[in-house]
């Protein structure tokens, strides 16, 4: 095999359920804390426990991050899908399995190299707990890795310590595991492999994390107190994240008193429904959900297009059609956010590429909402929103205001003649708006689903269904001069 | 011309503590088929609304689609409405709570509304402990689509059409003290005087506060073998208690027949004064409340009156400990961590 | 208490305040509909089937209908109901072919009229077409006595009057003017099956005991014998500085006469304070707008005279002083006399009756006060063949009055002429129709119109103090009286109750704007009263109260505010309310038939 310095991939096949996660992210984090571009990806079915789940790993020094064909070294642990794994490596590749069976010669391909490491056997020997047994296998296949594929071998032990922070006794098992790996591999193994890994600096400031957290953030930051949401892969980690960093800056320190309001929903209309109950009655207001839900969330978002109540939408997309491939990425629901409801519906939708952008994006929605009374939809889908991804840290330009929109004060409202909610004063499309509770004789007005005039009367006439249409398009026009830019990327090398 | 409602008003009609007539507390006029009851519930909110003395634009009232849900236009027309989408009016007006804490929440809703389309909103935001008053304007059928039986229609109820309802009855007062409703009441849309005092007592209850009201749809179901018309209610009616309610601790001083008086101290000191017509129901223990709702329902009466309350649980923003100052009211000092927090966040992502 | 009885007239009547007020009773909401609908013609003859005198009423009447209007209960200024009734006069068609056609088929009588003001012309109008022979005796040269002698005509244009007087008396009366009748014995001794006397109240009180009376006279006027020197043009000037003493209407005429026949420094003094001048507010108004100063307070103490000269009088200064039942006083201040220059003086402080042409040994009584015996209903004297009417059967009123008077005289002569009691008067005439339509839709314009009260617009000043016969008042023009008809609240058109329909699902109490509607417990009229939504503390103003409803509760409408806007029979689903136009007309010795065009017999 070709020798290759930082430019391979490694899958790990796993059963679900055994605590392989974290010890394939210590490695993933390792490399990345090698200063070497490195993403690694979940790949996991609609399933709780016993099926098989993948994880993959690449690494590429030019910083090329998608999934491509062709595995280098396949760690296989599970036996369920072993017939598979042997058949996706690469000829030449390596393929690890736990040695403490015998591998079935079904599996034998002369075109690759095989690395039997007896997992299960070097665990029982080390460890007495049973569960224990079953993870500490998972860092012993690491630490033969380690010693196969030249990584830092300080570095993952430093992070093992920051994982296991406080805990000595767990921290101690997976040094003697790794350990374990590192050992059997310099015995058994020539090493390292021909392609493996040197120490880069290519790193710098750049953080490791999905799509989902950086959105939860995001939402911190940019100001969101209410959030309904309904369970739903793979968005529910938005919430959770939202959550966490929620409990860690909104708890009032005197009287434990939240400044933030989460709620887990009935289904997901009742959570858009929430959503715009909060935002119309003056809160930062979202939600997150996948397309099952869009597909449910559609009869809000119509009303909350047409009666123009600010709402934000994190929509992390999964395969569709119908319930589809919940656990795989795709990017199926551009359609029908685009047009989200019957009628004549333009949403503004924003698309991240990066946890970054995912952080940058979910705040700048909750003032885009805000600004253009119009929910507001950020597009993510399962790979960047559960996946790690190398992004530029996150960034807040402290001082920066919250963008709250034209909404009239009591006082504003002493100087405005006769009050029109939808009324287009400022030729932007954009109307001025009021909260509940504002004024107690003015700016009151119903908001409904029907169609209605510049004063929020209920109307049918055809000349003023037409006014607040033609607004509305004027409004979408308005909208383009505040969202990102389009940022497209090319291929510069192969172009001819 | 009698669309238009004339803008004079009773030159002596008076005024409550804010200074307020009933007249500030009205919205536009009606545009539902004359003598429907939803007019007369309606009406009831207003005149409760008056005589709480509630900053008209502190209510909020909201809805979900029908007849019923219309009705927020025709009162309250100095405070915020919103007609959302059908069935959904809970989670909208749970939205528009968790934004304020400080304002009173109307949500009005139907049979269908309430018991069909939005049964799963229904039930949730009950579990929720909300702290709204939620209006069910029960007339057993769908009045905007000309008449169908509703689901809260009672079986062998006679349409106008004469067909009649095979199907059993959802009985929403009962399944609301079933999910754990903290204030529940029935009523009738032509008794003001109980209704008045039920919508003041749940509006000053904390939490979840559910008035299943019939009310007949004159049109649709007020004819003979309709359980939901005028003259059947009324034959059928019968009351737990007379009641009044006391917005600030007085002094005792009438004194009540020992064993049918009543007095049910809500979170803020007020009172409900009852004098207790049924026998054996006790209105804070869920399961006599049960029984007296199913007795009734066995000898064909409507049951109507408070019928349950609990003052002690906890409100959803007590149970999400949620901030004293309303939610739509913190700024970036209160909600931004700022750029600090942001760079130790991007630390731990290294 | 019990239920309200309908069936009375009296009720419905009452409901309608303008009317109700109005001494002759008439229809006004019917002829303001009939103005807004541009139908001027039946308008007018709405009012002349009534009040004989629409185009003389539009212009000078007292009005007791505005005061009365329930727009001021609601709002605060009535519905301009007199200078609308002006709008169908000016606005008129052919109204003469719509009157009764003469010559009528003679029925052997004869009658009498002795003066020949309001009263007494429509006593002529009411009995003409019956085929009376009429025979009018008036001093003056032409008909419509006081409304002639006393209204100026910067008022009452002449061919206003004469245009209405000669409807009258082309139906066939004889008239013999400038015939002062002396004696009423002489009178009787003609033949006449009845006489009407109705010779006003002619005789202009005097200040004779005040000091300088005499010495002055020549200076000195009564206020309503100048007023008719001045209308027969025997006087047509006065000095510049012209004191009128008095504070009614006549006064006010006075002095805004003197304007115009060169009076220049015009002043009113009055004994009482200005708010308690008798005179209309709308008169005061017009004086004070002339720049003629009203002195309120003032007690006259003398006329100055100087060298045989007028040269003023003096005034004692008072205050009105009221004691705990309301009775005023008039008490001297500390403050010294006033002089006022004079070069002649107006004495307008009031007017007596005076009957010195009639025998007092003919049978006829008279009280103590000289007024003769009159019976208030039938206006018979105790003569039995003489009636009375106008201001000379009760004193001073007005021509409304008069004529409302006039109709009930005539029904009695009519009565008596042929034999009959006349205590069996017929009943007034009465008829309800509804006006639903559909929904949302009346016969009568529903709309309850926010618009203040519309100000009649006036000639310049400078225009009309030059010419005592040019007219101040232009009136409404017709785009201004169809807003000012907008704001009648058409009265007439009655809330009708039908106990019996009702369901009691309270959408009327509900609906109505100003919360009229009560459904409760049943009640004496004290407790009833207090226990409305809004309690019904006008007592002036009926409670309709229904028969025992279902619940065993009544329904109570307090008529007091009701704006009759229709909502409560607009949101009844069973028709228990319904809106039902109510007419009301008094009976009149010669009912009108055709073309009364909203009665149908």
């Amino acid at each position: 095999m070709k020798k290759a310095i930082n430019d391979f991939i490694v899958r790990f096949a796993n059963v679900n359920g055994t605590g392989s996660a974290s010890a394939n992210f210590l490695f993933a984090k390792t490399i990345f804390r090698m200063g070497i571009p490195v993403t690694p990806k979940n790949i996991f079915p609609s399933n709780i426990q016993g099926l098989p789940t993948w994880y993959e790993v690449r690494v590429s020094e030019k910083g090329y991050l998608g999934r491509r064909e062709g595995i280098d070294l396949m760690v296989c642990v599970n036996p369920q899908s072993m017939a598979q794994d042997v058949k996706n490596v690469k000829s030449g590749g390596y393929f690890m399995y736990d040695s403490t069976k015998k591998l079935p010669a079904e599996y034998l391909r002369d075109d690759i190299h095989y690395l039997g490491v007896p997992m299960m056997e070097m665990s029982n020997e080390a460890f007495s707990d049973p569960r224990k047994r079953q993870l500490l296998k998972n860092i012993i296949y690491v630490g033969a890795l380690a010693k196969l594929l030249n990584m830092e071998v300080e570095a993952i032990k430093v992070l093992i310590g920051e994982q296991f922070e406080g805990k000595a006794q767990l921290i101690d098992a997976n040094m003697k595991a790794l350990q374990l790996g590192l050992d059997y591999a310099a015995k058994h193994f020539d090493f390292p492999l021909p392609f493996h890994l040197e120490k880069r600096d290519l790193i710098v400031d750049k953080i490791l994390v999905d799509g989902n957290t950086a959105c939860g953030l995001g939402a911190v930051y940019g100001g969101a107190t209410v959030m309904a949401w309904y369970p739903i892969t793979p968005s529910t980690s938005v919430a959770e994240a939202f959550e966490h960093y929620c409990k860690m800056f909104r708890i009032d320190p005197d009287t434990g008193e939240h400044k933030y309001a989460i709620i887990q929903a009935e289904d997901e209309l009742a959570a858009m429904g929430m959503v715009i109950g909060a935002s119309w009655n003056g809160a930062r207001a979202f939600t997150a959900t996948s397309g099952p839900g869009v597909s449910l969330m559609n009869e809000f978002l119509g009303l909350a297009y047409f009666a123009e109540v600010p709402a934000v939408l994190v929509d992390v997309q999964r395969a569709g059609p119908s319930t589809g491939m919940p656990t795989r990425t795709q990017q199926p629901d551009l359609l029908l956010a685009a047009y989200a409801s019957h009628g004549d519906t333009k949403h503004v939708l924003l698309l991240p590429a990066s946890p970054k952008e995912c952080f940058d994006y979910t705040a700048l929605s909750l003032d885009l909402a805000e600004r253009l009374q119009t929910p507001i939809m950020v597009m993510t889908d399962l790979d960047l929103g559960m996946n790690d991804h190398i992004s530029e840290p996150f960034h807040w330009e402290d001082g920066r205001q919250y963008d709250r929109g034209k909404v009239l004060s009591a006082e504003e409202l002493e100087h405005v003649g006769k009050f029109g909610r939808y009324l287009d004063v400022d030729g932007d499309g954009i109307p001025y708006r009021t909260y509940p509770g504002t004024h107690p004789t003015k700016g009151a007005f119903f908001t409904r689903g029907t169609s209605k005039d510049e004063y929020a009367a209920y109307t049918e006439d055809g000349a003023a269904y037409k006014r607040n249409m033609d607004r509305l398009l004027k409004k979408w026009d308005t909208a383009k001069s505040l969202v990102p830019k389009a940022q497209l990327y090319q291929e510069k090398t192969n172009q001819k | 011309m009698s669309y238009l409602k004339p803008l004079f008003k009773h030159p002596r009609l008076p005024k409550n503590k804010l200074g307020y007539t009933l007249k500030e507390y009205e919205g536009s006029l009606s545009t539902l088929c004359a003598g429907c009851g939803h007019d007369s519930i309606s009406a009831a909110i207003v005149q409760a609304c008056y005589e709480m003395a509630v900053e008209p634009h502190k209510v909020a009232k909201i809805s979900g689609i029908g007849c019923s849900s219309k009705t927020p236009t025709y009162f309250l027309g100095n405070s915020h409405g919103f007609n959302s989408v059908h069935g959904r009016m809970p989670s909208v007006a749970t939205g528009a709570s968790m934004a304020n804490k400080d304002m009173q929440y109307f949500g009005v809703s139907g049979d269908g509304d309430s018991a069909s389309i939005g049964m799963g909103q229904f039930v949730h935001v009950i579990r929720r402990n909300l702290n709204m008053v939620y209006i069910v304007m029960n007339n057993g059928c769908y009045g905007l689509t000309k008449g169908q039986d509703s689901a809260t229609a009672d079986q062998g109820s006679k349409s106008k059409a004469g067909s009649i309802n095979p199907f059993q009855a959802i009985d929403l007062a009962s399944m609301a003290i079933e999910l754990g409703a903290s204030f529940v009441a029935q009523s009738f849309s032509g008794d003001k005087q109980q209704l008045v005092p039920l919508i003041k007592a749940a509006m000053q209850h904390k939490g979840f506060a559910f008035l299943n009201v019939i009310s007949p749809c004159v049109t649709f179901n007020n004819n003979p073998g309709s359980t939901k018309s005028y003259d059947y209610v009324r034959e059928h009616i019968e009351a737990t208690s007379t009641l009044d309610f006391v917005p600030e601790m007085p002094e005792i001083k009438a004194s009540y027949e020992s064993g049918k008086s009543s007095r049910i101290a809500l979170h803020d000191g007020s009172l409900i004064q009852l004098n207790k017509l049924a026998t054996d129901w006790d209105p804070e223990n869920r399961i006599s409340a049960v029984n007296a709702l199913q007795q009734a329902r066995a000898k064909q009466e409507i049951l109507t009156g408070l019928l349950y309350v609990n003052s002690e649980w906890k409100d959803l923003h007590g149970v999400l400990n949620t901030y004293h100052k309303p939610l739509n009211r913190l700024d970036e000092s209160d909600l931004c961590p700022g750029e600090e927090n942001l760079l130790s966040i991007n630390a731990g992502y290294r | 208490m019990k239920p309200t009885n309908t069936q009375n007239p009296e009720y419905y009547h009452k409901v309608v305040d303008c009317q109700y007020a109005c001494p002759a009773h008439t229809p006004v909401p019917e002829y303001i509909r009939l103005i807004a609908a541009e139908k001027y013609t039946e308008a007018y003859m709405v009012n002349w089937e009534s009040n004989v005198f629409p185009g003389v009423l539009g212009r000078t009447c007292d009005r007791p209908c505005e005061p009365a209007c329930r727009r001021v209960r609601v709002e605060e200024e009535p519905v301009a109901i007199c200078r609308l009734k002006r709008v169908a006069a000016d606005n008129k068609g052919d109204v003469k072919k719509l009157m009764p056609q003469g010559p009528f088929t003679p029925n052997g009588k004869k009658i009498a009229l002795i003066g020949g003001g309001p009263a007494s012309l429509t006593v002529a109008r009411d009995l003409a077409p019956l085929g009376y022979e009429i025979h009018l005796f008036d001093e003056q040269i032409a008909g419509g006595g006081m409304m002639r002698s006393q209204i100026p005509s910067f008022r009452l244009p002449e061919e206003v009057l004469n245009e209405e007087v000669n409807y009258i008396l082309d139906m066939g009366i004889h008239t013999q003017f400038l015939t002062y009748v002396k004696s009423l014995r002489e009178v009787l001794s003609q033949k006449y099956d009845a006489v009407f006397v109705g010779t006003g109240a002619p005789r202009g009180r005097d200040l004779p005991k005040l000091p300088g009376r005499k010495e002055g006279d020549k200076f000195i006027h009564i206020g309503i014998e100048w007023l008719a020197n001045v209308a027969f043009e025997h006087t047509k000037s006065i000095g510049e500085k012209v004191l009128v003493l008095g504070g009614g209407n006549t006064a006010m005429d006075c002095c805004r006469t003197s304007r115009r026949l060169g009076g220049k420094d015009v002043k009113v003094v009055v004994r009482s304070p200005f708010e308690e001048m008798k005179a209309s507010p709308w008169e005061k108004e017009d004086a004070l707008h002339e720049d003629i100063e009203i002195l309120d307070n003032h007690v006259p103490l003398s006329f100055e005279v100087k060298d045989e000269k007028l040269i003023g009088m003096k005034f004692q200064k008072v205050k009105a002083v009221y004691d705990d039942n309301g009775k005023r006083q008039l008490l001297p201040t500390d403050e010294p006399e006033v002089f006022l220059e004079a070069d002649e003086v107006l004495i307008a402080i009031g007017q007596e009756n005076s009957f010195p042409w009639i025998e007092r040994d003919l049978g006829l009584e008279f009280d103590q006060w000289g007024m003769p015996v009159v019976d208030a209903v039938t206006y018979q004297s105790t003569l039995p063949a003489v009636f009375f009417g106008g201001d000379a059967a009760f004193g001073p009123k007005n021509v409304i009055t008069a004529v409302a008077q006039g109709h009930q005289a005539a029904v009695s002569i009519h009565l008596f002429c042929e034999g009959k009691n006349l205590r069996e008067r017929p009943s007034p005439y009465t008829n309800l129709v509804s006006q639903k339509m559909g929904i949302h839709e009346w016969s009568y314009d529903s709309g309850i119109s926010i618009d203040q009260r519309y100000v009649v617009p006036q000639a310049e000043k400078t225009i009309t103090l030059k010419d005592r016969k040019k007219e101040v008042e232009l009136g409404f023009d017709v785009p201004i009286a169809f807003k000012e008809t907008q704001r009648c609240l058409n009265c007439d058109v009655q809330t009708v109750f039908t106990a019996d329909r009702c369901i009691e699902c309270d959408a009327c109490m509900d609906v109505c704007p100003t919360s009229c509607i009560t459904f409760t417990a049943n009640a004496e009229e004290p407790e009833l009263r207090q226990k409305l939504l809004v309690p019904a503390e006008n007592l002036t103003q009926d409670l309709l109260v229904s028969n025992q409803l279902k619940t065993g509760r009544v329904m109570v409408k307090d008529e007091d505010v009701c704006l009759h806007c229709g909502l409560c029979a607009e949101r009844c689903p069973t028709s228990a309310w319904d809106m039902q136009k109510f007419l009301y007309s008094v009976t009149k010795a010669y009912q009108m038939p055709a073309p009364l065009p909203q009665i149908q017999k």
